[in-house]
Protein backbone atom coordinates (compact mmCIF):
# COMPACT_ATOMS: atom_id res chain seq x y z
CA UNK A 1 0.00 0.00 0.00
CA UNK A 2 1.31 3.39 -0.93
CA UNK A 3 -0.32 6.74 -0.43
CA UNK A 4 -0.85 8.64 -3.63
CA UNK A 5 -2.91 11.68 -4.53
CA UNK A 6 -6.07 9.63 -5.19
CA UNK A 7 -5.89 7.87 -1.81
CA UNK A 8 -4.99 11.06 0.00
CA UNK A 9 -8.05 12.79 -1.41
CA UNK A 10 -10.28 10.06 0.04
CA UNK A 11 -9.43 11.16 3.57
CA UNK A 12 -11.60 13.40 5.70
CA UNK A 13 -10.63 17.00 6.17
CA UNK A 14 -10.06 18.05 9.76
CA UNK A 15 -13.47 19.73 9.88
CA UNK A 16 -15.18 16.73 8.29
CA UNK A 17 -13.60 14.48 10.92
CA UNK A 18 -15.02 16.69 13.64
CA UNK A 19 -18.44 16.63 11.99
CA UNK A 20 -18.56 12.82 11.98
CA UNK A 21 -17.46 12.44 15.60
CA UNK A 22 -20.01 10.57 17.68
CA UNK A 23 -18.35 11.30 21.01
CA UNK A 24 -15.72 13.43 22.75
CA UNK A 25 -16.20 16.38 20.40
CA UNK A 26 -16.61 18.83 23.30
CA UNK A 27 -13.41 17.54 24.88
CA UNK A 28 -11.64 17.63 21.50
CA UNK A 29 -12.63 21.25 20.88
CA UNK A 30 -11.70 22.27 24.43
CA UNK A 31 -8.23 20.81 23.83
CA UNK A 32 -8.05 22.70 20.54
CA UNK A 33 -8.66 25.96 22.40
CA UNK A 34 -6.02 25.15 25.02
CA UNK A 35 -3.19 24.61 22.53
CA UNK A 36 -0.71 27.42 23.06
CA UNK A 37 1.54 27.80 20.01
CA UNK A 38 4.63 29.89 20.49
CA UNK A 39 5.78 32.41 17.91
CA UNK A 40 8.97 30.57 17.02
CA UNK A 41 7.23 27.26 16.36
CA UNK A 42 4.54 28.90 14.32
CA UNK A 43 7.12 30.81 12.29
CA UNK A 44 8.92 27.55 11.50
CA UNK A 45 5.72 26.00 10.12
CA UNK A 46 4.79 29.17 8.23
CA UNK A 47 8.26 29.20 6.69
CA UNK A 48 7.87 25.76 5.11
CA UNK A 49 8.68 26.23 1.40
CA UNK A 50 5.45 24.51 0.34
CA UNK A 51 2.49 22.85 2.04
CA UNK A 52 3.17 19.45 3.56
CA UNK A 53 0.58 16.71 3.28
CA UNK A 54 -0.32 14.89 6.47
CA UNK A 55 -2.15 11.58 6.50
CA UNK A 56 -3.74 10.90 9.89
CA UNK A 57 -5.11 7.67 11.34
CA UNK A 58 -7.60 8.37 14.11
CA UNK A 59 -10.80 7.33 15.89
CA UNK A 60 -12.97 9.51 18.11
CA UNK A 61 -12.86 7.13 21.09
CA UNK A 62 -9.10 7.31 21.56
CA UNK A 63 -7.73 9.51 24.34
CA UNK A 64 -4.45 10.17 22.54
CA UNK A 65 -6.37 11.26 19.43
CA UNK A 66 -8.53 13.61 21.50
CA UNK A 67 -5.38 15.03 23.13
CA UNK A 68 -3.01 15.27 20.16
CA UNK A 69 -4.96 15.66 16.93
CA UNK A 70 -6.15 19.16 18.03
CA UNK A 71 -2.47 20.20 18.24
CA UNK A 72 -2.00 19.22 14.59
CA UNK A 73 -5.31 20.91 13.74
CA UNK A 74 -4.22 24.20 15.28
CA UNK A 75 -0.82 24.03 13.56
CA UNK A 76 -2.54 23.43 10.22
CA UNK A 77 -5.03 26.23 10.73
CA UNK A 78 -2.55 28.82 11.93
CA UNK A 79 0.34 28.03 9.61
CA UNK A 80 -1.63 27.37 6.43
CA UNK A 81 1.13 24.91 5.49
CA UNK A 82 -0.28 21.55 6.52
CA UNK A 83 -2.79 19.80 4.26
CA UNK A 84 -4.41 17.26 6.59
CA UNK A 85 -6.51 14.24 5.61
CA UNK A 86 -7.87 11.90 8.24
CA UNK A 87 -8.59 8.18 7.82
CA UNK A 88 -10.56 6.20 10.38
CA UNK A 89 -8.26 3.50 11.69
CA UNK A 90 -10.79 0.70 11.72
CA UNK A 91 -11.83 1.31 8.11
CA UNK A 92 -8.31 1.68 6.73
CA UNK A 93 -6.36 -1.28 8.00
CA UNK A 94 -4.06 -1.28 4.98
CA UNK A 95 -2.65 2.08 6.06
CA UNK A 96 -2.62 1.03 9.72
CA UNK A 97 -0.60 -2.09 9.00
CA UNK A 98 2.14 0.06 7.55
CA UNK A 99 2.48 2.20 10.67
CA UNK A 100 2.11 -0.24 13.56
CA UNK A 101 3.63 0.96 16.82
CA UNK A 102 6.72 -1.18 17.51
CA UNK A 103 5.61 -3.27 14.53
CA UNK A 104 2.74 -4.71 16.61
CA UNK A 105 0.23 -2.25 17.99
CA UNK A 106 -2.47 -0.24 16.23
CA UNK A 107 -1.71 2.85 18.30
CA UNK A 108 -3.26 6.11 17.21
CA UNK A 109 -3.08 8.88 16.28
CA UNK A 110 -0.61 8.33 13.48
CA UNK A 111 0.57 11.40 11.55
CA UNK A 112 2.46 10.69 8.31
CA UNK A 113 4.09 13.63 6.57
CA UNK A 114 4.57 13.68 2.77
CA UNK A 115 6.04 16.10 0.30
CA UNK A 116 4.33 17.12 -2.96
CA UNK A 117 5.41 13.91 -4.69
CA UNK A 118 4.10 11.80 -1.79
CA UNK A 119 7.57 10.92 -0.61
CA UNK A 120 7.36 10.25 3.11
CA UNK A 121 9.18 12.77 5.29
CA UNK A 122 8.53 10.89 8.50
CA UNK A 123 5.78 9.72 10.77
CA UNK A 124 4.67 10.16 14.36
CA UNK A 125 2.70 7.73 16.54
CA UNK A 126 0.46 8.12 19.61
CA UNK A 127 2.35 10.56 21.89
CA UNK A 128 5.90 11.67 22.62
CA UNK A 129 7.98 9.21 24.68
CA UNK A 130 8.92 12.15 26.91
CA UNK A 131 5.23 12.60 27.81
CA UNK A 132 4.79 8.93 28.66
CA UNK A 133 7.90 9.14 30.83
CA UNK A 134 6.90 12.29 32.70
CA UNK A 135 3.38 11.02 33.34
CA UNK A 136 4.65 7.66 34.57
CA UNK A 137 6.92 9.48 37.02
CA UNK A 138 4.08 11.74 38.19
CA UNK A 139 1.85 8.70 38.60
CA UNK A 140 4.45 7.04 40.82
CA UNK A 141 4.67 10.24 42.86
CA UNK A 142 0.89 10.25 43.38
CA UNK A 143 0.95 6.70 44.72
CA UNK A 144 3.94 7.53 46.94
CA UNK A 145 2.09 10.52 48.40
CA UNK A 146 -1.12 8.56 48.98
CA UNK A 147 -0.49 5.20 50.65
CA UNK A 148 -4.24 4.61 50.63
CA UNK A 149 -4.02 4.14 46.83
CA UNK A 150 -1.93 1.01 47.39
CA UNK A 151 0.54 -0.22 44.79
CA UNK A 152 0.62 1.46 41.37
CA UNK A 153 0.81 -2.03 39.88
CA UNK A 154 -2.19 -3.48 41.74
CA UNK A 155 -5.56 -3.79 39.97
CA UNK A 156 -7.67 -0.72 40.75
CA UNK A 157 -10.75 -2.84 41.34
CA UNK A 158 -9.23 -3.84 44.68
CA UNK A 159 -9.63 -0.29 45.93
CA UNK A 160 -12.75 0.81 47.78
CA UNK A 161 -14.98 2.87 45.51
CA UNK A 162 -14.38 6.16 47.34
CA UNK A 163 -10.61 5.64 47.23
CA UNK A 164 -10.79 4.75 43.55
CA UNK A 165 -12.73 7.92 42.82
CA UNK A 166 -10.06 9.99 44.63
CA UNK A 167 -7.29 8.22 42.70
CA UNK A 168 -9.07 8.90 39.42
CA UNK A 169 -9.37 12.59 40.36
CA UNK A 170 -5.63 12.75 41.13
CA UNK A 171 -4.78 11.12 37.79
CA UNK A 172 -7.07 13.48 35.88
CA UNK A 173 -5.46 16.46 37.63
CA UNK A 174 -1.99 15.12 36.82
CA UNK A 175 -2.87 14.79 33.14
CA UNK A 176 -4.33 18.30 33.17
CA UNK A 177 -1.22 19.71 34.87
CA UNK A 178 1.06 18.11 32.26
CA UNK A 179 -0.99 19.10 29.21
CA UNK A 180 1.00 22.23 28.41
CA UNK A 181 4.26 20.27 28.48
CA UNK A 182 2.67 17.48 26.41
CA UNK A 183 1.39 19.86 23.73
CA UNK A 184 4.79 21.57 23.50
CA UNK A 185 6.47 18.19 23.02
CA UNK A 186 4.01 17.25 20.27
CA UNK A 187 4.72 20.53 18.47
CA UNK A 188 8.48 20.06 18.85
CA UNK A 189 8.37 16.55 17.36
CA UNK A 190 6.00 17.47 14.51
CA UNK A 191 8.12 20.51 13.65
CA UNK A 192 11.20 18.32 13.40
CA UNK A 193 9.46 16.08 10.85
CA UNK A 194 7.66 18.77 8.82
CA UNK A 195 10.79 20.85 8.35
CA UNK A 196 12.51 17.97 6.55
CA UNK A 197 10.66 19.07 3.42
CA UNK A 198 13.18 20.23 0.83
CA UNK A 199 13.31 23.88 -0.10
CA UNK B 1 -26.37 -22.35 51.02
CA UNK B 2 -25.46 -19.51 48.68
CA UNK B 3 -22.55 -17.11 48.92
CA UNK B 4 -21.88 -13.80 47.24
CA UNK B 5 -19.55 -13.94 44.25
CA UNK B 6 -18.66 -10.68 42.62
CA UNK B 7 -17.11 -10.15 39.17
CA UNK B 8 -15.44 -6.85 38.37
CA UNK B 9 -14.51 -5.76 34.86
CA UNK B 10 -12.16 -2.78 34.73
CA UNK B 11 -11.95 -1.37 31.23
CA UNK B 12 -10.24 1.56 29.52
CA UNK B 13 -13.04 4.00 28.72
CA UNK B 14 -10.59 6.22 26.80
CA UNK B 15 -9.73 3.31 24.53
CA UNK B 16 -13.27 2.47 23.48
CA UNK B 17 -13.37 -0.93 25.18
CA UNK B 18 -17.09 -0.66 25.95
CA UNK B 19 -18.21 -3.20 23.28
CA UNK B 20 -15.88 -5.91 24.63
CA UNK B 21 -16.88 -5.07 28.20
CA UNK B 22 -20.58 -5.31 27.43
CA UNK B 23 -20.10 -8.53 25.44
CA UNK B 24 -18.33 -10.15 28.38
CA UNK B 25 -20.82 -8.83 30.94
CA UNK B 26 -23.69 -10.20 28.85
CA UNK B 27 -21.98 -13.57 28.46
CA UNK B 28 -21.49 -13.79 32.24
CA UNK B 29 -25.08 -12.73 32.95
CA UNK B 30 -26.50 -15.33 30.59
CA UNK B 31 -24.18 -18.06 31.82
CA UNK B 32 -24.38 -17.55 35.58
CA UNK B 33 -27.51 -15.52 36.28
CA UNK B 34 -28.09 -15.10 40.02
CA UNK B 35 -25.09 -17.28 40.87
CA UNK B 36 -23.15 -14.02 40.69
CA UNK B 37 -24.13 -11.45 43.28
CA UNK B 38 -22.82 -8.57 41.18
CA UNK B 39 -21.08 -7.72 37.93
CA UNK B 40 -19.36 -4.39 38.40
CA UNK B 41 -18.13 -2.37 35.40
CA UNK B 42 -15.36 0.06 36.26
CA UNK B 43 -14.45 2.70 33.66
CA UNK B 44 -10.72 3.40 33.86
CA UNK B 45 -7.88 4.36 31.52
CA UNK B 46 -4.38 3.36 30.50
CA UNK B 47 -5.39 0.49 28.21
CA UNK B 48 -6.83 -1.53 31.08
CA UNK B 49 -9.00 -4.62 30.57
CA UNK B 50 -8.96 -6.64 33.79
CA UNK B 51 -11.45 -9.17 35.05
CA UNK B 52 -11.53 -10.38 38.65
CA UNK B 53 -13.66 -12.74 40.67
CA UNK B 54 -13.83 -12.08 44.39
CA UNK B 55 -10.55 -10.17 44.16
CA UNK B 56 -8.63 -12.75 42.10
CA UNK B 57 -7.56 -11.43 38.71
CA UNK B 58 -8.56 -14.05 36.15
CA UNK B 59 -7.70 -12.00 33.09
CA UNK B 60 -5.53 -8.93 32.61
CA UNK B 61 -4.77 -7.31 29.27
CA UNK B 62 -1.41 -6.18 30.64
CA UNK B 63 -0.52 -9.59 32.03
CA UNK B 64 -2.18 -11.94 29.54
CA UNK B 65 -2.60 -9.78 26.43
CA UNK B 66 -5.77 -8.85 24.60
CA UNK B 67 -9.33 -9.08 25.83
CA UNK B 68 -9.20 -12.77 26.52
CA UNK B 69 -11.57 -15.38 25.22
CA UNK B 70 -15.03 -15.08 26.75
CA UNK B 71 -15.36 -18.88 26.97
CA UNK B 72 -12.05 -19.15 28.87
CA UNK B 73 -13.08 -16.31 31.22
CA UNK B 74 -16.41 -18.03 31.87
CA UNK B 75 -14.56 -21.24 32.74
CA UNK B 76 -12.29 -19.32 35.12
CA UNK B 77 -15.37 -17.84 36.81
CA UNK B 78 -17.10 -21.22 36.97
CA UNK B 79 -14.04 -22.71 38.68
CA UNK B 80 -14.48 -20.22 41.51
CA UNK B 81 -18.17 -20.94 42.09
CA UNK B 82 -19.56 -23.79 44.19
CA UNK B 83 -20.33 -26.88 42.12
Amino acid sequence: MTIDRARFDQGLTYEAFKEQMTRNRDHFEANEQQVDLNTEDLAAFRALPRPVKVVVLAEDWCGDVIANLPVLGRLAKESGKLDVRIFLRDQNDDIMQRYLNKGQFKSIPVFVFFDDAFRELGHWIERPASVTEVRAKRRKDIFAAHPEFGSPDAPVDQLAEDVRVRLQAELVKMRHDTTKFANAEVVRELREIATRVAA
Amino acid sequence: MTSAHKVKITYCAECGYEPQTLDLAKALMLEFGARLSCIELIPWDGGTFDVSVDGDVIHSMTRDGGFGDNAAIKEAVRARLPA
